[in-house]
């Protein structure tokens, strides 16, 4: 049952329906085709999902979209995993061929890869505006080029770090896979009296590094504090799929895959 | 977006305060805001916690791991208990009392990997520029990009590794790649938007002056980068700045002439880069001998009369002093002993060669090394002994020289050079004499780039080939205490003050070391957790 509204999901971002070149570290052909990728999407439905999951998010095998540590991997090494499994675990050699190998690169980069790098379905225009907007609030918490607020992460660059999946799930379901170290919401009671709310950065059992919600740096050490209450969701609200429009929604996550630090990569290579 | 019902916030505690330009100028405080320190280049704090007393107490305070370094040169900057460090296109703030991480940035599509000298901060943002020629500026309370803009080509051959240096308004960025060749060049960018006010070439262009000092066909490839600092004059608006060696590094032949302008200190108008004047220290160098030691800024009585001076320990063997206001020439001493490419130096300032010392196909034995007298290691004036700590070496090597044509960003030098015995010391020099008044021999021929600090208690500090951090007594060079950070020191040390206290802190190869006077760890009682579902 979980498969197919897994993969509804991803159809639903336009990922697997993108008609333009997909910007890629590989010149191979299949790479941003949207028959590869449809064909690529069969094989992983067939040969991979057992794994990794209908949706890349794992299971037996490593979660292929919101990994601990996230960096766009290259189309080469995709092809060589896929052809040459990974020796020591349960990553088995391929027999697929030459084609079929680089349709499944194809499918695997476009669940993967990074926002910047596909063509998304919306509009980014009005995705700034619903960014900025009071419906959705982004702009309180999240900065762009050093606009917005402080205490939510820095999105100046998430469409090139971070796969439209990933995007998608971090607006509908914030709390979901959480990685919470650096974004624990907490409230501190010191010692003397006074109460600090707001984001840990970083903490331990002798010192706490704290972000209040005007984005102001507390550096505390434990000795100082009574006591701590942690939040274990996410403090982003979690009801943007009913607050959102799906156009809205789509809007919203073509303005943040537009995100980048660095110019958009040109077509055929991502700069080494 | 967020839920949190923030009623009540307690600025108490809170830190990171904007930096300001007067800040920087009244620097040194108790923070550390730009690489030296302070911007005559003094790298000297004024906290006295730490003297000759009690410096055998010092004890390791925390040690941060920078994640995948391997030989950092950077300078941390220190402001209202946040420590900024860089690793090549990495950011990280640092909690200064704990070394607990708050925020890391990482520029991950960087298009190179290279060598970071550390960070510039100014209002509320942090700057810092990739290997691959791009200023960050981010906000330094979360790291968030303010804007990141390309101020260099790597297909020209520039990369970045020069420490941002902010001045007033300006953030000052400095070229690398002179190994491989490159035209070099000293920028200003706007704080506020990263965007280029003005740029200074250090090697002119066909027709310009000073062109006339380069015969053949590579002026345009001619080298000087300007990949260290620099130090900043306020009343004279002046900043100083030193270029690299001329490329091919060894062989001379393909551009004969001084090659201005390369190997020199350069005195530039802050607001619009227009050069004042230059010195060249290595006319026509042909051992690698770039610039790159510190322009120390002093006001001092010289033959009778207060003179601003600049100080300067070269590569070459010579330790200098000018007038930093007009660049002439006061005087130069030999650095080391054993100096065997040069006689001395004339009245005028230029080197008395000795004929025959140019590289060979043969190799050619020159004293110094092609590491140099000294090097880009930090030094440290410490006006309370009036004193001028400088890392030496005396080493010599077997230059030789290529005939093969030169051929830009190849990685050609024209030829190469050994490194040969020698040891390393580290000098005091009197700036009045320019003689030592002690020196301290250290084991190990010179594979560290640790530099000196010093503070008002009278205390030294400096590293050694074996990866010890070390304290000797300022005024007469007696040791008080090492530690051994059992991996190579790559960088220089600061020092800079919280809650009274006063802390060293120095990168080694991989990892960031704090210390700090020995006090008994109080018992932390754990607190009450209470987690909300």
């Amino acid at each position: 049952m979980r498969r197919l509204p897994l993969i509804g999901v991803l159809l639903s971002t336009g990922l697997t329906a993108q008609h333009s070149q997909y910007l890629s570290d590989s010149k191979n052909p299949a790479i941003g085709n949207p028959k590869a990728i449809a064909a690529g999407a069969a094989l992983w439905a067939t040969s991979c999902t057992g794994c990794h999951g209908a949706d890349g998010s794992g299971g037996r095998g490593p979660n292929l979209v919101r990994r601990t540590l996230w960096h766009p991997i290259s189309d080469e090494s995709i092809y060589r995993t896929i052809r040459e499994g990974v020796p020591g675990t349960d990553m088995p050699p391929t027999k697929l061929s030459d084609e079929e190998t680089w349709s499944l690169v194809a499918f695997v980069k476009s669940m993967t890869g990074p926002a910047s790098e596909n063509k998304v379905a919306g509009s980014p225009e009005a995705g700034g505006q619903i960014f900025r907007g009071t419906k959705a609030g982004c702009s309180n918490c999240h900065s762009i080029r050093g606009e917005g607020g402080r205490i939510g992460p820095d999105l100046t660059d998430i469409g090139a770090s971070r796969p439209v999946a990933v995007l998608k799930e971090s607006i509908l379901d914030p709390s979901k896979g959480l990685h919470m170290a650096g974004q624990e919401a907490i409230t501190v009671n010191l010692k003397n009296g006074k109460q600090i709310q707001g984001i840990a950065r970083n903490r331990n059992n002798y010192s706490l590094q704290l972000v209040d919600r005007t984005g102001n740096l507390h550096l505390l050490s434990m000795l100082d504090v009574a006591s701590l209450t942690i939040s274990a969701r996410s403090p982003m609200p979690d009801d943007y799929g009913r607050r959102l429009s799906p156009q809205e929604l789509q809007d919203l996550i073509a303005f943040l895959a537009r995100q980048t630090v660095r110019p958009p990569a040109p077509a055929g290579g991502v700069p080494k | 977006m967020i839920r949190l019902s923030l009623a009540l916030a307690v600025f108490c505690l809170s830190a990171a305060a904007q930096v300001r330009f007067e800040d920087i100028l009244k620097s040194p405080g108790e923070g550390w805001l730009t690489y030296s320190g302070s911007y005559n280049g003094w790298r000297y704090a004024p906290g006295r916690q730490i003297t000759p007393q009690n410096a055998g107490s010092l004890v390791p305070k925390w040690v941060y791991h920078v994640p995948d370094a391997r030989a950092m040169q950077m300078t941390p900057l220190v402001h209202d208990g946040v420590m900024y460090v860089t690793n090549s296109n990495n950011v990280y703030a640092l909690d200064a009392r704990t070394g607990r991480l708050i925020w890391k940035y990482s520029d991950a599509r960087a298009a190179r990997q290279g060598t970071n000298r550390g960070v510039g901060i100014l209002g509320d943002r942090v700057y810092f520029t990739s290997a691959d020629n791009y200023l960050t500026a981010l906000d330094h309370r979360s790291g968030a990009v303010v804007f990141a803009k390309k101020f260099a080509d790597l297909s020209t051959g520039i990369t970045s590794s020069a420490p941002v240096f902010i001045a007033r308004d300006k953030v000052i960025v400095g070229t690398s790649g002179s190994d491989s060749g490159i035209r070099g060049y000293i920028m200003a960018l706007s704080a506020s938007t990263g965007d280029e006010l003005w740029r200074t070439y250090t090697i002119p262009a066909k027709g310009e002056p000073g062109s006339e000092t380069w015969r053949g066909d590579f002026l345009e490839w001619g080298g000087a980068g300007t990949w260290l600092s620099g130090t900043y004059d306020p009343d004279l608006n002046t900043i100083y700045w030193t270029t690299g060696n001329a490329w091919p590094d060894f062989n001379g032949v393909w551009r004969e002439g001084d090659n201005l302008y390369t190997s020199s200190l350069l005195a530039l108008d802050l607001d619009t880069g227009k050069k004042k004047w230059h010195f060249q220290f290595t006319p026509h160098d042909t051992h690698d001998w770039d610039a790159q030691s510190w322009p120390v800024l002093l006001d001092m009585d010289w033959q009778g009369r207060l003179r601003k001076v600049v100080l300067h320990a070269n590569r070459n063997g010579f330790f200098y002093m000018l007038d930093r206001v007009t660049g002439e020439f006061l005087r130069a001493t030999k650095l080391i002993d054993n100096v065997t490419w040069a006689s001395g130096i004339d009245p005028k300032g230029r080197p008395i060669v000795i004929p025959g010392k140019d590289p060979t196909p043969q190799g050619n034995w020159v004293c110094p090394s092609v590491k140099g007298a000294t090097n880009w290691m930090s030094q440290t004036y410490n006006p309370g002994t009036g004193l001028l700590y400088v890392i030496t070496l005396e080493q010599c090597g077997t230059y030789t020289s290529s005939a093969q044509r030169p051929v830009p960003m190849k990685n050609f030098s024209g030829g190469g050079a050994t490194e040969e015995g020698g040891q390393v010391f580290l000098r005091a020099l009197n700036p009045k004499t320019g003689n030592r008044v002690w020196e301290y021999p250290m084991t190990g021929i010179g594979s560290m780039w640790a530099g000196t600090v010093s503070n008002a208690g009278g205390v030294v500090f400096a590293g050694d080939d074996d990866g010890n951090l070390l304290a000797l007594e300022a005024k007469t060079g007696k040791h008080l205490w090492n530690f051994n950070v059992g991996e190579r020191l790559t960088a220089s040390p600061i020092i800079y003050e919280l809650d009274g206290k006063q802390y060293v802190a120095i990168a080694s190869a991989q990892a960031i070391f704090n210390f700090g006077l020995f006090e008994p760890v109080k018992s932390v009682p754990l607190p009450k957790i209470t987690i909300q579902k």
